[in-house]
Protein backbone atom coordinates (compact mmCIF):
# COMPACT_ATOMS: atom_id res chain seq x y z
CA UNK A 1 0.00 0.00 0.00
CA UNK A 2 1.09 3.50 -0.88
CA UNK A 3 2.34 5.37 2.44
CA UNK A 4 0.78 9.10 1.86
CA UNK A 5 2.24 11.10 4.10
CA UNK A 6 0.55 14.77 4.79
CA UNK A 7 3.39 17.52 3.99
CA UNK A 8 3.44 19.14 7.97
CA UNK A 9 3.18 14.94 8.69
CA UNK A 10 5.72 15.84 12.03
CA UNK A 11 6.89 14.21 15.28
CA UNK A 12 4.86 15.86 18.17
CA UNK A 13 7.03 18.33 20.13
CA UNK A 14 5.59 18.07 23.34
CA UNK A 15 7.67 21.18 24.65
CA UNK A 16 7.03 23.28 21.65
CA UNK A 17 3.23 22.76 21.90
CA UNK A 18 2.83 23.72 25.66
CA UNK A 19 5.18 26.52 24.74
CA UNK A 20 2.29 27.22 21.57
CA UNK A 21 -0.58 26.93 24.31
CA UNK A 22 1.48 29.45 26.81
CA UNK A 23 1.52 32.12 24.24
CA UNK A 24 -2.17 31.40 23.03
CA UNK A 25 -3.01 31.85 26.86
CA UNK A 26 -0.84 34.46 28.27
CA UNK A 27 -2.65 37.91 27.03
CA UNK A 28 -5.54 36.38 28.84
CA UNK A 29 -3.73 35.18 31.76
CA UNK A 30 -1.84 38.19 32.15
CA UNK A 31 -5.40 40.66 31.65
CA UNK A 32 -6.81 38.35 34.59
CA UNK A 33 -3.88 39.29 37.24
CA UNK A 34 -3.91 42.66 35.73
CA UNK A 35 -7.69 42.87 36.56
CA UNK A 36 -8.86 42.59 33.13
CA UNK A 37 -11.42 40.19 32.12
CA UNK A 38 -10.88 37.70 29.08
CA UNK A 39 -13.22 39.68 27.53
CA UNK A 40 -11.79 43.11 27.87
CA UNK A 41 -8.54 41.96 26.33
CA UNK A 42 -10.42 40.37 23.44
CA UNK A 43 -11.89 43.93 22.88
CA UNK A 44 -7.96 45.20 22.66
CA UNK A 45 -8.26 47.48 25.81
CA UNK A 46 -5.40 49.14 27.57
CA UNK A 47 -3.24 47.47 30.17
CA UNK A 48 -0.28 45.36 31.13
CA UNK A 49 -1.97 42.28 28.81
CA UNK A 50 -1.77 44.87 26.04
CA UNK A 51 1.94 45.66 27.44
CA UNK A 52 2.74 41.90 27.20
CA UNK A 53 1.24 41.55 23.59
CA UNK A 54 3.69 43.87 22.29
CA UNK A 55 6.58 42.45 23.96
CA UNK A 56 5.48 39.18 22.94
CA UNK A 57 4.98 40.34 19.04
CA UNK A 58 8.72 41.68 18.97
CA UNK A 59 9.98 38.64 20.63
CA UNK A 60 7.96 36.58 17.62
CA UNK A 61 9.42 38.59 14.88
CA UNK A 62 13.07 38.12 16.26
CA UNK A 63 12.62 34.36 16.49
CA UNK A 64 11.40 34.75 12.86
CA UNK A 65 14.80 36.11 12.27
CA UNK A 66 16.57 33.99 13.92
CA UNK A 67 15.37 30.68 12.84
CA UNK A 68 16.09 32.33 8.93
CA UNK A 69 19.55 32.63 10.65
CA UNK A 70 19.82 29.06 12.08
CA UNK A 71 18.71 27.74 8.53
CA UNK A 72 21.51 29.29 6.71
CA UNK A 73 24.34 29.43 9.27
CA UNK A 74 22.82 26.74 11.53
CA UNK A 75 21.67 24.02 9.03
CA UNK A 76 23.98 24.47 5.58
CA UNK A 77 26.96 26.36 7.58
CA UNK A 78 27.09 29.53 5.44
CA UNK A 79 28.53 32.39 7.56
CA UNK A 80 26.90 35.30 6.43
CA UNK A 81 27.74 38.63 7.83
CA UNK A 82 24.83 40.19 5.54
CA UNK A 83 22.10 38.80 7.05
CA UNK A 84 20.52 42.01 8.26
CA UNK A 85 20.20 42.54 4.79
CA UNK A 86 17.35 40.22 4.16
CA UNK A 87 15.27 41.98 6.97
CA UNK A 88 16.06 45.37 6.47
CA UNK A 89 14.80 44.71 2.73
CA UNK A 90 11.31 43.91 4.18
CA UNK A 91 11.09 45.82 6.87
CA UNK A 92 11.72 49.44 3.82
CA UNK A 93 9.98 47.72 1.75
CA UNK A 94 6.93 47.51 3.49
CA UNK A 95 7.36 50.71 4.94
CA UNK A 96 7.58 52.25 1.24
CA UNK A 97 5.01 50.26 0.00
CA UNK A 98 2.34 50.99 2.40
CA UNK A 99 3.31 54.91 2.85
CA UNK A 100 4.75 55.87 -0.26
CA UNK A 101 2.46 54.06 -2.86
CA UNK A 102 -0.81 53.25 -0.97
CA UNK A 103 -0.04 49.36 -1.80
CA UNK A 104 -2.36 46.65 -0.16
CA UNK A 105 -0.68 44.32 2.23
CA UNK A 106 -1.55 41.31 0.05
CA UNK A 107 0.40 43.36 -3.29
CA UNK A 108 3.19 44.67 -0.66
CA UNK A 109 3.27 40.75 0.58
CA UNK A 110 3.77 39.73 -3.07
CA UNK A 111 6.30 42.29 -3.76
CA UNK A 112 8.93 41.44 -0.70
CA UNK A 113 8.54 37.55 -2.02
CA UNK A 114 10.03 38.92 -5.19
CA UNK A 115 12.29 40.95 -3.57
CA UNK A 116 13.24 38.14 -1.11
CA UNK A 117 13.87 35.88 -4.11
CA UNK A 118 15.85 38.43 -5.79
CA UNK A 119 18.66 39.31 -2.78
CA UNK A 120 18.74 35.47 -2.54
CA UNK A 121 20.28 35.19 -5.49
CA UNK A 122 22.41 38.38 -5.51
CA UNK A 123 23.81 36.27 -2.54
CA UNK A 124 23.57 33.01 -4.33
CA UNK A 125 25.59 34.26 -7.27
CA UNK A 126 28.78 34.68 -5.16
CA UNK A 127 28.21 30.73 -4.05
CA UNK A 128 30.47 29.22 -6.43
CA UNK A 129 33.38 31.35 -5.83
CA UNK A 130 33.75 31.82 -2.47
CA UNK A 131 33.43 30.12 1.11
CA UNK A 132 33.28 30.41 4.54
CA UNK A 133 34.94 33.90 5.77
CA UNK A 134 34.89 35.18 2.42
CA UNK A 135 31.59 34.34 2.07
CA UNK A 136 30.74 36.32 5.27
CA UNK A 137 33.13 39.39 4.23
CA UNK A 138 31.13 39.33 0.67
CA UNK A 139 28.12 39.55 2.34
CA UNK A 140 29.04 42.04 4.43
CA UNK A 141 30.25 44.13 1.75
CA UNK A 142 26.95 43.73 -0.09
CA UNK A 143 24.67 44.61 3.65
CA UNK A 144 26.82 47.56 3.97
CA UNK A 145 26.20 49.01 0.06
CA UNK A 146 22.31 48.87 1.31
CA UNK A 147 23.15 49.82 4.94
CA UNK A 148 24.67 53.07 2.72
CA UNK A 149 21.84 53.23 0.34
CA UNK A 150 19.30 53.38 3.26
CA UNK A 151 21.17 56.46 5.00
CA UNK A 152 21.95 58.16 1.88
CA UNK A 153 19.97 61.51 1.56
CA UNK A 154 19.27 60.96 -2.01
CA UNK A 155 16.93 58.25 -1.05
CA UNK A 156 15.77 60.11 2.56
CA UNK A 157 12.22 60.85 0.72
CA UNK A 158 11.83 57.05 0.73
CA UNK A 159 13.84 55.71 3.65
CA UNK A 160 14.11 58.79 6.06
CA UNK A 161 18.16 58.81 5.72
CA UNK A 162 19.50 58.10 9.35
CA UNK A 163 16.29 59.24 10.78
CA UNK A 164 14.48 56.25 9.59
CA UNK A 165 11.18 55.58 8.22
CA UNK A 166 8.75 56.89 10.23
CA UNK A 167 4.69 56.60 10.12
CA UNK A 168 4.54 53.37 8.43
CA UNK A 169 -0.15 53.52 7.29
CA UNK A 170 -0.65 49.94 8.74
CA UNK A 171 -4.35 48.60 7.76
CA UNK A 172 -6.70 49.40 10.45
CA UNK A 173 -7.70 45.49 10.98
CA UNK A 174 -3.85 45.24 12.06
CA UNK A 175 -3.04 48.65 13.61
CA UNK A 176 -0.96 47.78 16.53
CA UNK A 177 -2.33 50.70 18.56
CA UNK A 178 -6.26 49.86 18.12
CA UNK A 179 -5.93 45.74 17.03
CA UNK A 180 -2.77 44.56 18.80
CA UNK A 181 -4.47 41.40 20.02
CA UNK A 182 -5.05 40.25 16.48
CA UNK A 183 -1.62 41.40 15.50
CA UNK A 184 0.10 39.04 18.34
CA UNK A 185 -1.74 36.06 16.95
CA UNK A 186 -1.04 36.50 13.15
CA UNK A 187 2.42 36.66 14.53
CA UNK A 188 2.31 33.95 16.42
CA UNK A 189 0.42 32.19 13.68
CA UNK A 190 3.04 33.09 11.01
CA UNK A 191 5.58 31.71 13.58
CA UNK A 192 4.24 28.21 14.11
CA UNK A 193 4.00 28.09 10.40
CA UNK A 194 7.49 29.13 9.20
CA UNK A 195 8.48 26.49 12.66
CA UNK A 196 6.96 23.85 10.92
CA UNK A 197 7.94 23.90 7.48
CA UNK A 198 11.77 24.49 8.81
CA UNK A 199 11.14 21.22 10.41
CA UNK A 200 9.89 19.33 7.34
CA UNK A 201 12.45 20.75 5.45
CA UNK A 202 15.30 20.02 7.75
CA UNK A 203 14.06 16.52 7.57
CA UNK A 204 13.35 16.54 3.63
CA UNK A 205 16.42 15.19 1.69
CA UNK A 206 16.89 18.98 0.98
CA UNK A 207 17.27 19.57 4.24
CA UNK A 208 19.37 16.07 4.65
CA UNK A 209 21.67 17.54 2.07
CA UNK A 210 21.97 21.04 3.32
CA UNK A 211 23.26 19.45 6.68
CA UNK A 212 25.43 17.10 4.94
CA UNK A 213 26.98 20.77 3.14
CA UNK A 214 28.14 22.05 6.36
CA UNK A 215 29.69 18.88 7.39
CA UNK A 216 31.93 18.00 4.30
CA UNK A 217 30.46 19.72 0.72
CA UNK A 218 33.51 17.66 -1.04
CA UNK A 219 31.58 14.84 0.68
CA UNK A 220 28.03 16.13 -0.91
CA UNK A 221 29.67 16.68 -4.32
CA UNK A 222 31.05 13.42 -4.39
CA UNK A 223 27.87 12.21 -3.82
CA UNK A 224 26.52 13.50 -7.01
CA UNK A 225 24.29 16.55 -5.49
CA UNK A 226 25.32 20.29 -7.16
CA UNK A 227 25.37 21.64 -3.76
CA UNK A 228 25.23 24.77 -5.26
CA UNK A 229 21.37 24.59 -5.58
CA UNK A 230 20.79 23.23 -2.45
CA UNK A 231 22.35 26.24 -0.60
CA UNK A 232 20.44 28.32 -2.90
CA UNK A 233 17.74 26.99 -1.70
CA UNK A 234 18.60 27.32 1.98
CA UNK A 235 19.06 30.76 1.17
CA UNK A 236 15.82 31.82 -0.57
CA UNK A 237 14.10 30.29 2.32
CA UNK A 238 15.92 32.05 4.58
CA UNK A 239 15.86 35.53 2.83
CA UNK A 240 11.86 35.11 2.87
CA UNK A 241 11.39 34.14 6.39
CA UNK A 242 13.94 37.26 7.19
CA UNK A 243 11.81 39.60 5.20
CA UNK A 244 8.85 38.45 6.74
CA UNK A 245 9.78 38.98 9.59
CA UNK A 246 10.82 43.06 8.53
CA UNK A 247 7.33 43.13 7.48
CA UNK A 248 5.72 42.37 10.52
CA UNK A 249 8.20 44.31 12.46
CA UNK A 250 7.44 47.60 10.23
CA UNK A 251 3.64 46.97 10.55
CA UNK A 252 4.19 46.40 14.43
CA UNK A 253 6.50 49.33 15.01
CA UNK A 254 5.33 51.29 12.70
CA UNK A 255 8.94 52.78 12.11
CA UNK A 256 12.27 51.50 10.60
CA UNK A 257 15.29 52.51 11.96
CA UNK A 258 18.52 52.08 9.89
CA UNK A 259 20.28 49.93 12.50
CA UNK A 260 18.26 47.17 11.11
CA UNK A 261 20.13 46.87 7.82
CA UNK A 262 23.51 47.33 10.24
CA UNK A 263 25.72 44.70 10.96
CA UNK A 264 24.98 44.26 14.70
CA UNK A 265 21.54 43.14 13.80
CA UNK A 266 23.04 40.46 11.99
CA UNK A 267 25.11 39.91 15.04
CA UNK A 268 21.98 40.03 17.07
CA UNK A 269 20.77 36.84 14.80
CA UNK A 270 23.81 35.12 15.29
CA UNK A 271 23.87 36.35 19.24
CA UNK A 272 20.06 34.64 19.83
CA UNK A 273 20.93 31.35 18.00
CA UNK A 274 24.15 30.66 19.58
CA UNK A 275 21.86 31.38 23.15
CA UNK A 276 19.23 29.25 21.96
CA UNK A 277 21.42 26.41 20.31
CA UNK A 278 22.70 26.50 16.64
CA UNK A 279 21.44 24.41 14.42
CA UNK A 280 18.31 23.05 16.40
CA UNK A 281 15.31 25.83 15.21
CA UNK A 282 13.90 24.63 18.40
CA UNK A 283 16.78 27.11 20.07
CA UNK A 284 16.11 30.11 18.10
CA UNK A 285 12.62 30.64 19.26
CA UNK A 286 14.08 30.14 23.04
CA UNK A 287 17.15 32.74 22.21
CA UNK A 288 14.97 35.22 21.26
CA UNK A 289 12.87 34.44 24.11
CA UNK A 290 16.17 35.14 26.35
CA UNK A 291 17.09 37.79 24.43
CA UNK A 292 14.27 40.07 24.37
CA UNK A 293 13.28 39.56 28.05
CA UNK A 294 17.43 40.07 29.25
CA UNK A 295 17.51 43.23 27.18
CA UNK A 296 13.89 44.75 28.20
CA UNK A 297 14.45 43.38 31.86
CA UNK A 298 17.97 44.69 32.25
CA UNK A 299 17.00 47.90 31.12
CA UNK A 300 14.27 48.50 32.59
CA UNK A 301 16.12 48.08 36.06
CA UNK A 302 19.29 49.33 34.93
CA UNK A 303 18.79 51.95 32.38
CA UNK A 304 21.35 52.48 29.71
CA UNK A 305 24.24 50.60 31.41
CA UNK A 306 22.12 47.78 30.82
CA UNK A 307 24.28 46.65 27.82
CA UNK A 308 27.51 46.35 29.98
CA UNK A 309 25.71 43.36 32.11
CA UNK A 310 23.96 42.01 28.89
CA UNK A 311 27.30 41.39 27.41
CA UNK A 312 29.16 39.93 30.56
CA UNK A 313 25.76 37.24 30.62
CA UNK A 314 26.14 36.66 26.60
CA UNK A 315 29.67 35.81 27.20
CA UNK A 316 28.84 33.50 30.48
CA UNK A 317 26.26 31.61 28.29
CA UNK A 318 29.11 30.90 25.76
CA UNK A 319 31.37 29.70 28.56
CA UNK A 320 29.14 27.70 30.39
CA UNK A 321 26.30 26.72 27.67
CA UNK A 322 28.73 26.17 24.55
CA UNK A 323 25.96 24.32 22.56
CA UNK A 324 23.24 26.96 24.13
CA UNK A 325 20.08 26.72 25.74
CA UNK A 326 18.57 23.71 23.65
CA UNK A 327 22.01 22.09 22.60
CA UNK A 328 22.74 21.61 26.08
CA UNK A 329 19.64 20.99 27.33
CA UNK A 330 19.31 17.78 24.73
CA UNK A 331 23.25 16.65 25.43
CA UNK A 332 22.17 16.61 29.07
CA UNK A 333 18.76 15.41 29.12
CA UNK A 334 20.42 12.19 27.48
CA UNK A 335 22.58 11.77 30.37
CA UNK A 336 19.60 12.17 32.56
CA UNK A 337 17.64 9.47 30.82
CA UNK A 338 20.82 7.27 31.20
CA UNK A 339 21.05 7.89 35.30
CA UNK A 340 17.84 7.46 35.21
CA UNK A 341 17.92 4.18 33.39
CA UNK A 342 21.09 3.08 35.15
CA UNK A 343 19.43 4.05 38.48
CA UNK A 344 15.69 1.82 37.72
CA UNK A 345 18.44 -0.81 36.78
CA UNK A 346 19.91 -0.90 39.94
CA UNK A 347 16.43 -0.97 42.35
CA UNK A 348 15.01 -3.58 39.14
CA UNK A 349 18.45 -5.49 39.53
CA UNK A 350 17.81 -5.41 43.20
CA UNK A 351 14.33 -6.53 43.52
CA UNK A 352 15.07 -9.57 41.17
CA UNK A 353 17.87 -10.78 43.21
CA UNK A 354 15.12 -10.37 46.82
CA UNK A 355 12.66 -12.05 44.93
CA UNK A 356 15.16 -15.15 43.67
CA UNK A 357 16.71 -15.18 47.76
CA UNK B 1 40.56 -5.87 -22.64
CA UNK B 2 37.31 -4.16 -22.03
CA UNK B 3 38.21 -0.85 -20.03
CA UNK B 4 35.90 0.80 -17.88
CA UNK B 5 38.38 3.62 -17.03
CA UNK B 6 41.57 4.53 -18.90
CA UNK B 7 43.24 7.22 -17.26
CA UNK B 8 46.09 8.46 -20.05
CA UNK B 9 49.14 10.10 -19.07
CA UNK B 10 47.32 12.71 -16.82
CA UNK B 11 49.11 15.84 -15.03
CA UNK B 12 48.12 17.63 -12.20
CA UNK B 13 48.84 20.73 -9.98
CA UNK B 14 48.27 21.80 -6.59
CA UNK B 15 48.55 25.24 -6.58
CA UNK B 16 52.41 25.47 -7.80
CA UNK B 17 53.07 21.97 -7.11
CA UNK B 18 53.06 19.57 -10.02
CA UNK B 19 51.94 17.05 -8.41
CA UNK B 20 51.01 14.10 -10.70
CA UNK B 21 53.34 14.19 -13.56
CA UNK B 22 52.44 11.76 -16.49
CA UNK B 23 50.27 8.70 -14.71
CA UNK B 24 48.44 6.67 -16.41
CA UNK B 25 45.82 3.95 -15.37
CA UNK B 26 44.00 0.92 -17.14
CA UNK B 27 41.13 -0.74 -14.89
CA UNK B 28 39.32 -3.69 -16.89
CA UNK B 29 35.49 -3.80 -15.99
CA UNK B 30 35.09 -6.26 -13.04
CA UNK B 31 37.76 -5.92 -11.58
CA UNK B 32 39.79 -5.11 -8.34
CA UNK B 33 43.36 -2.60 -9.53
CA UNK B 34 45.37 -1.81 -6.64
CA UNK B 35 47.03 2.01 -6.77
CA UNK B 36 50.62 0.69 -5.22
CA UNK B 37 53.05 3.36 -3.83
CA UNK B 38 54.95 4.84 -1.25
CA UNK B 39 53.55 7.74 0.95
CA UNK B 40 52.86 10.81 -0.73
CA UNK B 41 53.60 8.94 -4.23
CA UNK B 42 50.42 10.68 -5.92
CA UNK B 43 47.59 7.43 -5.11
CA UNK B 44 45.01 9.62 -3.68
CA UNK B 45 45.89 12.63 -5.84
CA UNK B 46 44.88 10.04 -8.82
CA UNK B 47 41.74 8.94 -7.36
CA UNK B 48 40.63 13.18 -7.11
CA UNK B 49 41.82 14.12 -10.85
CA UNK B 50 39.42 11.15 -11.56
CA UNK B 51 36.23 12.65 -9.33
CA UNK B 52 37.57 16.75 -10.75
CA UNK B 53 38.26 17.61 -7.09
CA UNK B 54 42.23 18.21 -8.40
CA UNK B 55 41.31 18.66 -12.12
CA UNK B 56 44.15 17.22 -14.39
CA UNK B 57 45.40 20.30 -16.26
CA UNK B 58 47.13 17.87 -19.51
CA UNK B 59 45.91 14.04 -20.49
CA UNK B 60 42.69 12.46 -21.17
CA UNK B 61 40.62 10.38 -18.49
CA UNK B 62 37.86 8.36 -20.49
CA UNK B 63 35.42 6.26 -18.34
CA UNK B 64 32.50 3.99 -19.99
CA UNK B 65 34.26 5.28 -23.11
CA UNK B 66 33.81 9.19 -22.48
CA UNK B 67 35.97 11.96 -21.92
CA UNK B 68 35.90 13.29 -18.29
CA UNK B 69 38.53 15.30 -16.94
CA UNK B 70 37.23 19.04 -17.30
CA UNK B 71 33.58 17.98 -16.09
CA UNK B 72 32.24 19.08 -12.23
CA UNK B 73 32.69 16.54 -9.44
CA UNK B 74 28.64 15.98 -9.00
CA UNK B 75 28.21 15.03 -12.44
CA UNK B 76 31.22 12.78 -12.75
CA UNK B 77 29.84 11.17 -9.53
CA UNK B 78 27.03 10.96 -11.14
CA UNK B 79 28.43 8.78 -13.90
CA UNK B 80 28.03 6.07 -11.69
CA UNK B 81 31.33 6.91 -9.59
CA UNK B 82 31.33 5.92 -6.11
CA UNK B 83 34.41 7.30 -3.88
CA UNK B 84 35.34 6.04 -0.19
CA UNK B 85 37.67 9.04 0.66
CA UNK B 86 40.69 8.09 3.08
CA UNK B 87 39.05 9.53 5.92
CA UNK B 88 35.86 8.00 5.83
CA UNK B 89 34.08 11.12 5.54
CA UNK B 90 30.92 10.24 7.15
CA UNK B 91 28.19 12.85 8.02
CA UNK B 92 28.39 13.10 11.66
CA UNK B 93 25.25 14.49 12.47
CA UNK B 94 23.26 12.11 10.39
CA UNK B 95 22.13 8.68 11.45
CA UNK B 96 23.29 5.47 9.69
CA UNK B 97 20.02 5.51 7.57
CA UNK B 98 19.87 8.94 7.01
CA UNK B 99 23.80 8.70 5.89
CA UNK B 100 23.08 5.86 3.34
CA UNK B 101 19.44 7.63 2.26
CA UNK B 102 21.54 10.75 1.19
CA UNK B 103 23.14 8.55 -1.08
CA UNK B 104 20.65 7.86 -3.12
CA UNK B 105 20.83 8.88 -6.97
CA UNK B 106 17.18 7.91 -7.65
CA UNK B 107 14.01 6.93 -5.11
CA UNK B 108 14.12 2.94 -3.82
CA UNK B 109 17.80 3.52 -4.40
CA UNK B 110 18.21 2.47 -0.57
CA UNK B 111 15.09 0.32 -0.26
CA UNK B 112 16.49 -2.18 -3.53
CA UNK B 113 20.26 -1.96 -1.72
CA UNK B 114 19.69 -2.62 1.81
CA UNK B 115 18.88 -6.27 1.55
CA UNK B 116 22.53 -6.81 0.23
CA UNK B 117 24.49 -3.70 2.19
CA UNK B 118 23.74 -5.52 5.61
CA UNK B 119 24.18 -9.02 4.17
CA UNK B 120 27.86 -7.19 3.99
CA UNK B 121 27.82 -5.11 6.91
CA UNK B 122 25.59 -6.58 9.04
CA UNK B 123 27.03 -4.31 12.36
CA UNK B 124 25.39 -1.36 10.51
CA UNK B 125 21.57 -2.80 10.83
CA UNK B 126 22.04 -2.72 14.31
CA UNK B 127 23.49 0.50 14.22
CA UNK B 128 20.81 1.91 11.79
CA UNK B 129 19.51 4.83 14.09
CA UNK B 130 22.93 5.53 15.39
CA UNK B 131 24.95 8.90 14.80
CA UNK B 132 27.79 8.99 12.54
CA UNK B 133 29.30 10.49 15.32
CA UNK B 134 28.59 7.48 17.57
CA UNK B 135 30.18 5.09 15.67
CA UNK B 136 33.82 3.36 15.81
CA UNK B 137 36.56 3.75 13.03
CA UNK B 138 35.80 0.66 11.91
CA UNK B 139 31.70 1.25 12.03
CA UNK B 140 32.59 4.21 9.84
CA UNK B 141 34.91 2.75 7.04
CA UNK B 142 31.72 0.35 7.03
CA UNK B 143 29.51 2.89 6.59
CA UNK B 144 31.64 5.00 4.15
CA UNK B 145 31.64 2.05 1.66
CA UNK B 146 27.88 0.89 2.29
CA UNK B 147 27.17 4.75 1.00
CA UNK B 148 28.80 4.17 -2.04
CA UNK B 149 27.46 1.24 -2.48
CA UNK B 150 23.50 2.65 -2.23
CA UNK B 151 23.36 4.44 -5.41
CA UNK B 152 24.27 2.22 -9.24
CA UNK B 153 27.83 3.00 -9.26
CA UNK B 154 29.58 0.98 -11.46
CA UNK B 155 33.11 1.89 -10.28
CA UNK B 156 34.26 2.37 -7.06
CA UNK B 157 37.43 3.95 -6.07
CA UNK B 158 38.36 3.15 -2.53
CA UNK B 159 40.98 5.34 -0.90
CA UNK B 160 43.19 3.53 2.48
CA UNK B 161 40.13 1.07 3.67
CA UNK B 162 42.34 -0.62 6.17
CA UNK B 163 43.89 2.61 7.36
CA UNK B 164 43.93 2.41 10.97
CA UNK B 165 41.51 -0.18 11.58
CA UNK B 166 42.08 -3.58 13.69
CA UNK B 167 43.27 -6.73 12.35
CA UNK B 168 40.01 -8.64 12.51
CA UNK B 169 38.44 -5.30 11.14
CA UNK B 170 40.31 -4.88 8.03
CA UNK B 171 39.73 -9.24 7.60
CA UNK B 172 36.08 -8.38 7.64
CA UNK B 173 36.01 -5.44 4.89
CA UNK B 174 38.55 -7.59 2.96
CA UNK B 175 35.55 -9.87 2.59
CA UNK B 176 33.13 -7.24 1.30
CA UNK B 177 35.59 -5.37 -0.68
CA UNK B 178 36.09 -8.94 -2.66
CA UNK B 179 32.22 -9.50 -2.71
CA UNK B 180 31.35 -5.92 -3.55
CA UNK B 181 33.79 -6.59 -7.01
CA UNK B 182 31.13 -8.91 -8.03
CA UNK B 183 28.75 -5.89 -8.85
CA UNK B 184 31.51 -3.49 -9.67
CA UNK B 185 34.86 -2.33 -10.66
CA UNK B 186 37.14 -1.33 -7.55
CA UNK B 187 40.01 0.76 -8.01
CA UNK B 188 41.94 0.51 -5.02
CA UNK B 189 44.39 2.93 -2.61
CA UNK B 190 46.37 0.57 -0.15
CA UNK B 191 49.40 1.11 1.00
CA UNK B 192 49.19 -2.19 2.95
CA UNK B 193 50.93 -4.12 0.51
CA UNK B 194 49.21 -7.79 2.24
CA UNK B 195 45.63 -6.81 1.61
CA UNK B 196 46.04 -5.16 -1.59
CA UNK B 197 47.89 -7.96 -2.86
CA UNK B 198 44.62 -10.09 -1.68
CA UNK B 199 42.47 -8.43 -3.13
CA UNK B 200 43.20 -6.96 -6.12
CA UNK B 201 43.88 -9.03 -9.71
CA UNK B 202 45.76 -6.05 -11.07
CA UNK B 203 47.79 -3.25 -10.10
CA UNK B 204 49.71 0.26 -11.11
CA UNK B 205 52.58 1.37 -9.24
CA UNK B 206 52.78 5.50 -8.71
CA UNK B 207 56.35 6.69 -7.95
CA UNK B 208 56.96 10.38 -7.65
CA UNK B 209 53.81 11.42 -9.26
CA UNK B 210 54.52 8.87 -12.20
CA UNK B 211 52.76 5.49 -13.17
CA UNK B 212 55.80 3.48 -13.53
CA UNK B 213 54.65 -0.32 -13.43
CA UNK B 214 51.31 -2.10 -13.74
CA UNK B 215 50.40 -6.03 -14.61
CA UNK B 216 48.71 -8.68 -13.08
CA UNK B 217 49.20 -8.70 -8.89
CA UNK B 218 49.80 -12.42 -9.15
CA UNK B 219 52.84 -11.63 -11.40
CA UNK B 220 53.68 -8.76 -9.27
CA UNK B 221 53.87 -10.79 -5.99
CA UNK B 222 56.65 -12.96 -7.30
CA UNK B 223 58.84 -10.18 -7.90
CA UNK B 224 60.18 -9.36 -4.90
CA UNK B 225 62.70 -7.34 -6.34
CA UNK B 226 60.22 -4.85 -7.74
CA UNK B 227 58.05 -4.78 -4.58
CA UNK B 228 61.38 -3.86 -2.45
CA UNK B 229 62.45 -1.32 -4.79
CA UNK B 230 59.09 0.67 -5.15
CA UNK B 231 57.24 -0.02 -2.19
CA UNK B 232 59.85 -1.01 0.41
CA UNK B 233 57.72 -4.12 1.09
CA UNK B 234 59.53 -7.95 0.85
Amino acid sequence: MANHKPFFALKPDRGMLIALLVFILLPFVIGLFDGASPAQVWMNGSGQSKFIQGLAIEIFILALYALSYDLIFGFTGLLSFGHSMFFAVGAYLTGILLKNFGFSLAATFGMIFVASILQALLFGMVLPRVKGITFALVTLGMASVFHVLVLSTELGKFTGSDVGLQGVVVPDFISPATERLRLYFITLTILVVVFMLYKRFVNSTTGRVCTAIRENEGRALMLGYNTFYFKLAALMLSSLTAALAGMMHSIYQPIVSPNVAGLGFTVTALLIILIGGVGTLNGAIIGAVAYRLLDYGLRRYIGESASFINGAVYVLIVLFLPFGIVGTWRMKSLQINQGWKRLLGMFTNSQDKSDGA
Amino acid sequence: MDYILDVQDIHTFIGQYHILQGVSVRVPRGSITALLGRNGAGKTTTLKSILGLTPPRQGKIMFEGNEIQGMLSFNIASLGIGFVPENRSIFRDLSVEENLKIAERKKGDYAGKKGFIFTLFPDLKRLINLSGINLSGGQQQMLAIARALVADNCLLLIDEPSEGLAPVLIEQLMKAIQQLSAYSTVVLVEQNFLVASQLAEYYVIIEEGRSVKEGKMKDLTNDKATIQHYLGAA
